[in-house]
């Protein structure tokens, strides 16, 4: 009864705080509104430069347009986030002298022609090194801005895995004609370990081209027999991966195979970008930081006690220290949980931020992440003496928490491998994993869910018991 | 409320040194001193807040100690700072503090109505506190300690920074629970305050109790002074004031001429009486009757506001 009447007045004051109501509710909305809005759409862009010619032989009416084309085809189809920019090379010089593109992708003139020529024969040109395509060799070259290695390394093994799906096919495709050729099967007969009556069978006179080809067809069905799983015959990645019967079957569904029924659409709409994949992790980050943001609310509140002496009628009343600390628990867990449910429902009618199917342990994640937020600010609360001290140490253990977790960037998957495994000690890195779970994977792992909202637990009752430790009430 | 040799010590320095009285139920016992002398770190320890070094405090026969919680019920404390919240309304902050004592419904309703209609601030009652002025915030500050009926009622400098106004308010506030039957320990540097509502007095010094009696017995101590002046100083009138029974002429180079005396009253009908016979025209003349702050000086050697 005590506990509540302490905690009743503590949430009266605190919802009176104009203060509390900026930092708690409004300040995280803007962010994530600012930073949704300015990071703009969620894309890596290609800049490419197509000075291809487009000499080319046709082998059974493959390819359709110049490889250049092929390329930027390709790319569209099997990445739709990848937004392809043509340029001129002048264009493309200046922006990479600019720091405006990290790089660029140039096909040269002979882009085309050098593409036919590659083939796994010795006359034919071998495209391959240990690093994927020798660009090089393919009259193609990749303009680097040398200051954003990072940036330009990524576009470039985009443009190397795009370059691999597409030689690859064309390479397996003609070679596969290559073996029901008639030449391949004079070829064969020269062969010294063919059996005799093998090698007299394919270079006796008697046999005749339409008979030989006839066996390279064959030779051709044994083999296609043999690789089931793919299409031999197929000069396109889409195709040589699919099993021939099935090929045309699965490519009317293939490009939308992979669509996730919980993540939001990857392509939002209207000027907030709204239902963007980024507020599935804008929105949980910047509701896990400034969660513990609580920590100068309560700091303030915990200060503005001893400053008015209040705390000294309160030590005088018949209270015992820990229905003060309770008292003061209370309301700091039931803000924080209030926050919690506010910012993921702004997150919903503002952003179009889908909630997933677990709504239970959503809520699950906002208590155990409030319980942590508490903690926290119960211990900043009792080890500060003015509210100078709670703005200081407060706002630098948010930030810094925040930082260390990588809420700060709004998404912790960015941060490098280093920093990930620091952000382990962190309690945002646990509610972080447990909202990744939940809004991001389709078919989310319960029990990372619930490790996660346990350690928050922990935790909060760590921060808790450390509070009661350095609390002084006089 | 019987303090024993309490000692209470911050580091090397003695904030309590052997300070010994007692204070009987019913009486409002004022406790006089400078700012450092103590005054706060007594009251912090008879109320429960604060662990005395050595030495022992008991109120209606308790010994007080940080968890006694059933001594602390009988106990209301106004603190030397305003103790409120400001963002609530004057009722509200009085029911807070009864809820704390674990009183509710109507009779916190009606306790709380009783004390601002005492205080004078029922018609004030549900507005912020942030909007009060000093003199009502201690007004309410007062109330708030009186909200569960305390047995004994600690009140350290209550009046600080307080208006004329206010402060009869609270004076005449402590004396009806005090006929009431409440005890009173009231601090302050104001001696002015305590020799006019507290009949009996201790006056603190450096943690020390170096007086405590009644107000008339410590006002004994001191002697009162007439201060006069006349056109000319003659030898006779010189040996005709040395003749005025239990009083001293203080000799000095200076004018006007003093007279020490125990009595004013007699003193002064024998002084004008000689003036008059000597047919000596009085320029000026003025009385200083004693006072605590002249008890204090004349204890200390300083005055009460160093």
């Amino acid at each position: 009864m005590v506990i509540w009447t302490l905690a009743k007045k503590d949430l009266r004051l605190l919802l009176g705080d104009r203060r509390a109501v900026v930092i708690l509710l409004a300040m995280p909305v803007l962010f994530i509104l600012v930073l949704g809005v300015a990071l703009g759409k969620d894309q890596l862009r290609i800049s490419i430069v197509d000075l291809d010619k487009g000499e080319y032989f046709q082998s059974g009416g493959f390819p359709p347009q110049k490889w250049s084309q092929m390329f930027i085809h390709d790319l569209k189809q099997t990445a739709p986030d990848i937004e392809v920019e043509i340029l001129s090379l002048e264009q493309a010089r200046q922006k990479i002298d600019t720091r405006k593109r990290a790089a660029v992708l140039v096909f040269g003139p002979d882009f085309s022609r050098k593409m036919s020529e590659c083939s796994f024969l010795e006359e034919g040109i071998n495209p391959f090194n240990r690093n994927g395509v020798n660009l090089s060799l393919l009259d193609a070259e990749l303009l680097r801005d040398e200051t954003q290695g990072t940036a330009a390394a990524i576009i470039e093994q985009a443009a190397q895995v795009t370059l691999l799906r597409i030689i690859l096919p064309w390479m397996i495709g003609r070679a596969f004609e290559k073996v029901g050729d008639p030449a391949f099967l004079d070829l064969l007969a020269k062969e010294k370990e063919i059996p005799g009556v093998v090698k007299s069978f394919l270079s006796s006179p008697l046999v005749s081209d339409k008979q030989k080809s006839a066996l390279g067809a064959a030779l051709q069905n044994a083999l296609q027999g043999l690789f089931s799983k793919y299409n031999l015959t197929g000069k396109t990645w889409e195709t040589l991966t699919q099993p021939k019967s099935a090929a045309r079957t699965v490519s009317q569904g293939s490009g939308a195979s992979a669509v996730n029924d919980t993540a939001a659409s990857d392509e939002g709409s209207s000027f907030l970008n709204r239902g963007d994949l980024r507020y599935q992790s804008l929105v949980p980050s910047y509701t896990v930081m400034f969660a513990f943001f609580l920590v100068l609310t309560v700091g303030w509140l915990f200060v503005a006690e001893r400053r008015q002496g209040t705390l000294k009628r309160l030590r005088a009343a018949p209270l015992s220290r820990t229905q003060i600390l309770l008292g003061k628990m209370v309301p700091c867990f039931l803000l924080s949980l209030g926050q919690g449910f506010f910012l993921l429902a702004a997150g919903k009618l503002v952003f179009d931020m889908k909630l997933g199917h677990q709504p239970f342990w959503l809520a699950a994640v906002v208590v155990a992440t409030s319980a942590a937020a508490m903690g926290l600010s119960l211990l900043v609360a009792s080890m500060a003496r003015t509210e100078a001290q709670v703005a200081i140490y407060g706002t630098l253990l948010v930030l810094v928490l925040a930082g260390i977790s990588g809420c700060l960037m709004g998404d912790p998957e960015l941060m490098p491998e280093r920093m990930k495994l620091l952000s382990r000690f962190t309690p945002h890195a646990w509610a972080m994993d447990a909202y990744s779970q939940l809004l991001l994977r389709p078919e989310p792992n319960l029990l990372l869910v619930a490790q996660a909202c346990g350690v928050l637990i922990l935790f909060g009752a760590g921060f808790v018991a450390l509070a009661w430790w350095v609390l002084r009430l006089d | 409320m019987e303090v024993e040799n309490l000692h209470k010590s911050y580091g090397d320095t003695n904030a309590l040194n052997g300070v010994s009285f007692q204070v009987q139920e019913g009486e409002i016992f004022g406790l006089l001193g400078p700012n450092g002398a103590g005054k706060t770190t007594l009251l912090s320890i008879v109320s429960c807040l604060l662990e005395a070094s050595a030495g022992q405090a008991q109120i209606h026969g308790q010994k007080v100690d940080l968890d006694n919680k059933g001594l602390r019920r009988q106990i209301g404390i106004v603190p030397q700072e305003l103790a409120l919240y400001d963002e609530l309304s004057g009722r509200e902050n009085l029911r807070f503090f009864g809820q704390l004592y674990g009183i509710t419904g109507t009779q916190l309703e009606q306790r709380i109505q009783q004390i601002l209609v005492a205080v004078g601030l029922d018609d004030r009652a549900d507005r912020r506190v942030a909007t009060f002025s000093g003199g009502m915030k201690r007004r309410l500050n007062l109330g708030a300690a009186m909200v569960h009926e305390p047995r004994l009622l600690l009140m350290d400098e209550p009046t600080t920074g307080v208006d004329p106004q206010s402060r009869n308010h609270i004076f005449e506030e402590i004396r009806r629970l005090n006929r009431g039957g409440t005890t009173v320990v009231y601090t302050s540097h104001y001696m002015e305050e305590v020799q006019a509502l507290c009949p009996r007095v201790g006056i603190l010094d450096h943690g020390r109790l170096i007086a405590c009696d009644q107000v008339p017995q410590l006002l004994r101590r001191q002697d009162s002074l007439i201060r006069f002046r006349v056109p000319t100083v003659s030898s006779t009138l010189r040996s005709r004031l040395q003749e005025i029974p239990e009083s001293r002429l203080v000799e000095a180079d200076s004018r006007p001429l003093e007279i020490v005396c125990r009595d004013v009253k007699p003193t002064l009908a024998q002084l004008l009486a000689i003036l008059a016979e000597l047919k000596l025209e009085v320029l000026s003349l003025e009385t200083e009757e004693p006072n605590l702050e002249r008890v204090f000086l004349g204890l200390t050697g300083s005055a009460l506001r160093d």
